[in-house]
């Protein structure tokens, strides 16, 4: 080989090679045209050619249209080459495709007439026409429907023409293709034609979705005057144009198509009418109503009930008093569903008629009232619900007091207090009981001058920067924050494109804690406290309440928290009173935080009954894990308890308390279950959420704990845990 | 073709010629006075195309619905056609549930089915569709639904064309916490809304592969008809990890991460702002694999983040306003909100949408009761398509590695011929639409 030859040679190489190298990229990098041209006229292999015509595109100019068109009539490549040429907008790719018509046979040439469909070329009409004719009936269905993309009036002429003269098989694409055309023509603006399809495919008898195509492009493309049309079908004993034209109203616009749906509703038959109602429900044109109202007070009940449903949907005033007069229904369901469609009617004015209702003298109205009142929740209901709270029907009272716990944000607490204590039945002090709870958790503020800020870091999960916010967060909280979202804005984004978190130490009423959150989440710093004249508010009640009221309030002392809270809570336990004395136990062990636990495990050892003892032994094992100490003093405070846990249930939780505690003296304690057949599954589980934590610090305990877990388990998410740890701490251990 | 007569009932249309397909509609069963039994001849027959792994779920949330009979499905791979075979057969205590291979001998055959779940992989899911609609059935498809704009549009003229009843499987849009959080935006107790963050997939990336995998023996077409199960893509050789879900991450058959959870997250932030018929305008890139961050724009100020990160669960969403912000994720047991009042009208708003729109917390069966009605479903196809679009407009900004306008009117790019170009891929023969 000569000099200039081989350097000819590796010239080539190194285009392609070069070249080659962007395949793995969806777009080729600028000025590589050449280079991809080069490829195709190659030898290179089927896969490089397909990457080349792929980019080619994407980038592709004139300058690559004749290399792809040479490879349309390569069964391999052919789909290839169109995927490159397609996209190119110079008109010399029509040109090609045409070209290509004349010689292609079989699925390559189907592919080419779909390209030039999807490129519209007018000039290819002719050709597409002899293509519709074509034997191969795949090549003939393809040309319809692209004629149909090209969509002008040449297009659809043949088409018309094919359509009287085509086999059967391809009677559906010829179809398609005239739908395409009306709709081209139609946006064309030249309605006339696009009309005269529509009606013709009316006319014939058409697959079902064509006739309801057509009938739908009839009216609509007719305008204004599509109207009688619609008008005639909806009178049509024919479902399928019925429907259709049902359809067709739901894309009209105006008033005129509301008239004339309503006028040919009474003449319909049930199901029909279903259908036309929700159209109306759907175009929510107020003039349906007086049409809508008469169907839903009378009739066939499915009628009805559909009307009722629509009324919320349009969502005008005056369908209440229908829906109001319908609440009396005989008929159950026709009251229940008007219940809903009026609780869904939007406005002041229904909420205005509702509070009417319920000062109404009959009991049956004010319970509806309560129960839409209860669903809409309308603002400004405290004095209505405080007038009904003193109403002489208990029902009527229950459900009111209820109420004002969860929605009289502005009643007094006092007065919620004076409630339970004027209640005088069961359900009234429940009521009450629930109102004040609500109450109280609704109102409880976290104080920011319990929580001191220690350190907060912000920045990348695993590799990557981060920032000490420790200040900025400080600020936050010091003006009163005590949910702080990690996110760039509150902290600038130290390490850009990667997921971050927020870690911040702090101390709450004391207790030092570290929260960390990903990105976009919020830590929240306390727990909120109850106000202080509320707690007072409670205490000063007990002296005055009976038994089942303080019962009630000892109740809601535990939702309220606090530490004057708690001592109440500690009094009533000496309480004279058998009962009081008795709830008072209970809600000391169910109390939310670890500042009862030195009284809950004296209580374990001097409660006088068993009934308290397990109370308190369960208290116990639920509080421990609560307290801000270290894992050993946790586990010592449970080993403690071990002597008195006799009852499997105690067994159980307590080995759900043991998972949360990190410490190989934990682990040690969990197995030692693990021969119990009632407190197997618990161990396992226990056993598997302390190793993944200890995994790293002690991987030959876990590894031996682990091993032994896997032959107590069958079920298989401790199975799959207890073996991805198992991998890790052998990783660990250097296994 | 002759003049018809048009007196016909729904089924006595089904004994018409082959030619001709099933009836469209069906009555109402609370018409029918039957204390909701639903006689034979009124139930939705339903068919499936391409159902595995995801689709036997939608098949197990359809086959307990009273109005439901599912009779027959097709695949391109034997061995799943045959799986749902049995969980049909096994539900109804019969050996009835018909297979085929072959989509176009499916569809002119039987004309009895009214709806069909398409469920295959996201390369057939608007071809099949559009098939099926052209062919006079109602479809549910999961998503994504569509791998390209020019695919959307396909399906929203079809739908339209022949006023077929369709959904795309966003289920998020009939699920109590994402349609409190919507109703949230709607009811403007959020104030302003100026942003919204969708979740992208927390695997693969924007830019996908372009490798094809190893050649392998190509099995008998009877077990896998490979030339059908590639369809509209270009052709590769043979490997069976493809047909056993390995197909994800390859351009030709995937969305990228941006398009796996982007069609649930992206229709989800679009409805909820009001935009469920219309695309973002503007897509600002990022510098990284995933387009974590990219900022886009709506024509209506409102700005959509994509965000990979700073969810507990999965397919997230965040809307936030002048008046707070509310979140929602699979995983969440209720809404995150800025405001524990928030939480206060969670039942309010939920049963309002229901009874204002009439729509049930059950995607399948929004679906199943607009097959009757006749009206739009909640994810449509104009929402699929406009929403996809975000999808395919958010991807193209990143394989172009530029910023990019969107024109929503012309669907098409502003000044990016590039850009433009990548709006369709041409569909290999004998698959065109």
């Amino acid at each position: 080989m000569s000099k200039s030859r081989m350097n000819i040679a590796l010239l080539i190489v190194f285009v392609l090679a070069s070249a080659l190298q962007s395949f793995g990229q969806t777009i080729a990098p600028a000025g590589s045209e050449g280079k991809l041209i080069a490829v195709l006229k190659s030898d290179a292999s089927r896969k490089e050619k397909a990457d080349a015509c792929r980019q080619l595109g994407v980038i592709g100019t004139k300058a690559a249209i004749a290399p792809l068109a040479a490879l349309l009539g390569d069964e391999e490549l052919s789909h290839m080459a169109r995927y490159g040429l397609e996209p190119i907008p110079d008109p010399a790719v029509d040109e090609a495709f045409r070209d290509a018509l004349g010689r292609l046979k079989g699925r390559p040439l189907v592919g080419v007439i779909g390209s030039i469909g999807v490129r519209r070329d007018p000039v290819a009409v002719p050709a597409l026409a002899e293509m519709a004719q074509n034997p191969d009936v795949e090549a003939a269905r393809a040309a319809a429907r692209a004629l149909g993309n090209i969509g002008n009036p040449a297009a659809a002429r043949v088409l018309q023409y094919r359509l009287e003269h085509a086999a059967v098989e391809n009677q559906l694409d010829i179809c398609e293709g005239l739908l395409r055309c009306a709709e081209r023509l139609s946006a064309d603006g030249e309605r006339d034609a696009a009309v005269a399809i529509y009606d013709k495919l009316r006319e014939i008898d058409a697959p079902h979705q064509v006739r309801a195509g057509a009938l739908r492009g009839a009216i609509l493309a007719r305008g204004g005057s599509g109207v009688r049309l619609l008008r005639q079908h909806l009178r049509s004993d024919d479902y399928i144009l019925f429907s259709a034209a049902v359809q067709a109203a739901q894309e009209l616009r105006g008033t005129q198509v509301t008239r004339v749906l309503t006028a040919e509703l009474n003449e319909l038959p049930a199901d029909n009418q279903i259908l036309v109602i929700q159209t109306l429900a759907k175009r929510a044109d107020a003039e349906a109503l007086p049409a809508l109202f008469t169907l839903a007070k009378g009739g066939a009940k499915a009628v009805r009930l559909e009307a009722i449903r629509a009324l919320p949907q349009i969502g005008h005033a005056s369908a209440m008093p229908v829906l109001v007069q319908l609440l009396a229904d005989s008929d159950g369901e026709i009251s229940q569903t008007a219940q809903e469609s009026l609780a869904a009617l939007p406005g002041k004015q229904i909420d205005d008629a509702i509070m009417e209702m319920l000062q109404r003298s009959d009991t049956a109205h004010q319970l509806k009232a309560l129960e839409l009142i209860e669903r809409r929740r309308p603002a400004g209901v405290t004095r209505a619900l405080l007038e009904a709270s003193k109403d002489d029907d208990e029902s009527v009272r229950t459900a009111s007091i209820r109420m004002l716990g969860d929605m009289g944000s502005d009643v007094e607490f006092d007065v919620l207090v004076d409630l339970l204590l004027s209640a005088k039945s069961t359900s009234e002090i429940r009521s009450a009981e629930r109102a004040l709870s609500a109450k109280c958790s609704r109102e409880a503020k976290p104080s920011a001058d319990k929580v001191t800020i220690r350190r907060a870091v912000y920045g990348a999960v695993g590799e990557g920067g981060s920032a000490d916010v420790t200040e900025k967060v400080a600020k936050m909280v010091a003006d009163g924050a005590l949910s702080i979202t990690a996110s760039n804005a509150n902290f600038g984004d130290p390490a850009q494109g990667v997921v971050k978190q927020l870690q911040i130490e702090f101390t709450a009423d004391g207790v030092t804690q570290v929260k960390t959150v990903r990105e976009n989440e919020s830590v929240t710093l306390a727990v909120g406290a109850t106000p202080e004249p509320y707690v007072d508010a409670l205490l000063s009640a007990m002296d005055r309440a009976s038994t089942a009221q303080k019962v009630a309030l000892l109740r809601v002392l535990r939702v309220a928290r606090g530490a004057k809270s708690l001592d109440a809570v500690r009094a009533a336990t000496r309480d004279a009173d058998a009962g009081v004395r008795s709830e008072a136990v209970s809600v000391l062990c169910g109390w939310p935080s670890a500042e009862a636990l030195g009284d809950v495990l004296k209580l374990t050892k001097t409660a006088a009954d068993r009934k308290a003892k397990i109370l308190a032994v369960r208290g116990a094992i639920r509080l421990i894990p609560l307290q801000a100490i270290s894992a050993a003093k946790k586990l010592a405070e449970f080993k403690e308890l071990l002597p008195l846990i006799e009852r499997d249930e105690e067994k159980r939780l307590l080995l759900g308390s043991l998972a949360a505690v990190p410490s190989s003296e934990a682990l040690t304690m969990a197995m030692s279950y693990l021969d119990d057949a009632s407190a197997r599954s618990e161990a396992c589980f226990a056993i598997v959420a302390i190793s993944e934590k200890i995994v790293q610090q002690e991987p030959g305990k876990v590894i031996n704990a682990l091993q032994k877990v896997l032959g107590a388990t069958k079920n298989r998410d401790v199975t799959r845990r207890a073996r991805a740890t198992l991998r890790e701490a052998r990783k660990a251990a250097g296994q | 073709m002759s003049k018809k007569n048009s007196n016909l009932t729904r089924r006595a249309f089904l004994k018409r010629a082959a030619t001709v397909a099933a009836v469209p509609y069906i009555v109402p069963a609370s018409a029918l006075g039957l204390d909701g039994k639903v006689p034979a001849s009124e139930r939705i027959v339903l068919g499936g195309i391409g159902i595995g792994n995801r689709g036997s779920h939608d098949l197990r949330w359809m086959l307990p619905e009273k109005d439901v009979q599912f009779v027959a499905t097709c695949d391109a791979q034997r061995s799943r056609a045959q799986a749902v075979k049995k969980i049909v057969d096994t539900r109804y205590g019969n050996n009835d549930c018909v297979i085929y291979h072959d989509m176009r001998q499916f569809l002119a055959e039987r004309t009895d089915i009214d709806a069909l779940l398409v469920t295959t992989g996201d390369r057939w899911h608007a071809l099949a569709s559009i098939m099926a609609m052209r062919a006079g059935k109602d479809v549910y498809s999961e998503k994504p639904s569509s791998m390209t704009i020019a695919e959307g549009q396909g399906v929203v003229e079809t739908a339209r064309r022949y006023r077929r009843i369709y959904q795309t499987g966003t289920q998020r849009l009939s699920e109590g916490n994402f349609t409190f959080c919507n109703e949230m935006v709607r009811t403007g107790r959020l104030g302003e809304v100026h942003t919204v963050r969708a979740h992208i997939a927390p695997w693969d990336a924007a830019e996908m592969r372009h490798d094809w995998l190893p050649a392998e023996p190509q099995p008998p077409k009877e077990q896998v008809d490979w030339d059908t199960w590639l369809g509209p893509c270009p052709w590769r050789p043979y490997n069976s990890a493809y047909t056993r879900g390995g197909w994800r991450g390859f351009y030709d058959f995937h969305t990228s991460c941006i398009g796996e959870w982007g069609a649930h997250t992206f229709a989800q932030c679009q409805v909820a702002i009001g935009a469920a018929d219309t695309s973002a305008v503007e897509y600002n890139y990022v510098n990284n694999k995933t387009g974590d961050g990219m900022v886009t724009r709506f024509a209506n100020g409102i700005k959509m983040i994509l965000q990979l990160g700073g969810w507990r669960g999965s397919c997230g969403v965040r809307y936030e306003g002048t008046e707070g912000w509310v979140a929602a994720a699979d995983g969440y047991s209720k809404p995150d909100v800025s405001s524990p009042a928030m939480m206060d009208d969670f039942r309010k708003l939920v049963y309002d949408y229901q009874a204002q729109t009439q729509r049930p917390m059950s995607h399948v069966r929004d679906f199943l009761d607009c097959v009757k009605s006749r009206r739009q479903t909640v994810a449509n196809a104009v929402m699929m398509h406009r929403s996809m679009t975000t999808v395919h407009a958010a991807n193209i900004c990143m394989w172009l590695k530029r910023d990019l306008r969107f024109d929503p009117v012309k669907e098409e790019f502003v000044d990016d011929a590039e850009a433009n170009r990548l709006r369709s891929r041409a569909m290999r023969d004998p698959w065109i639409i």
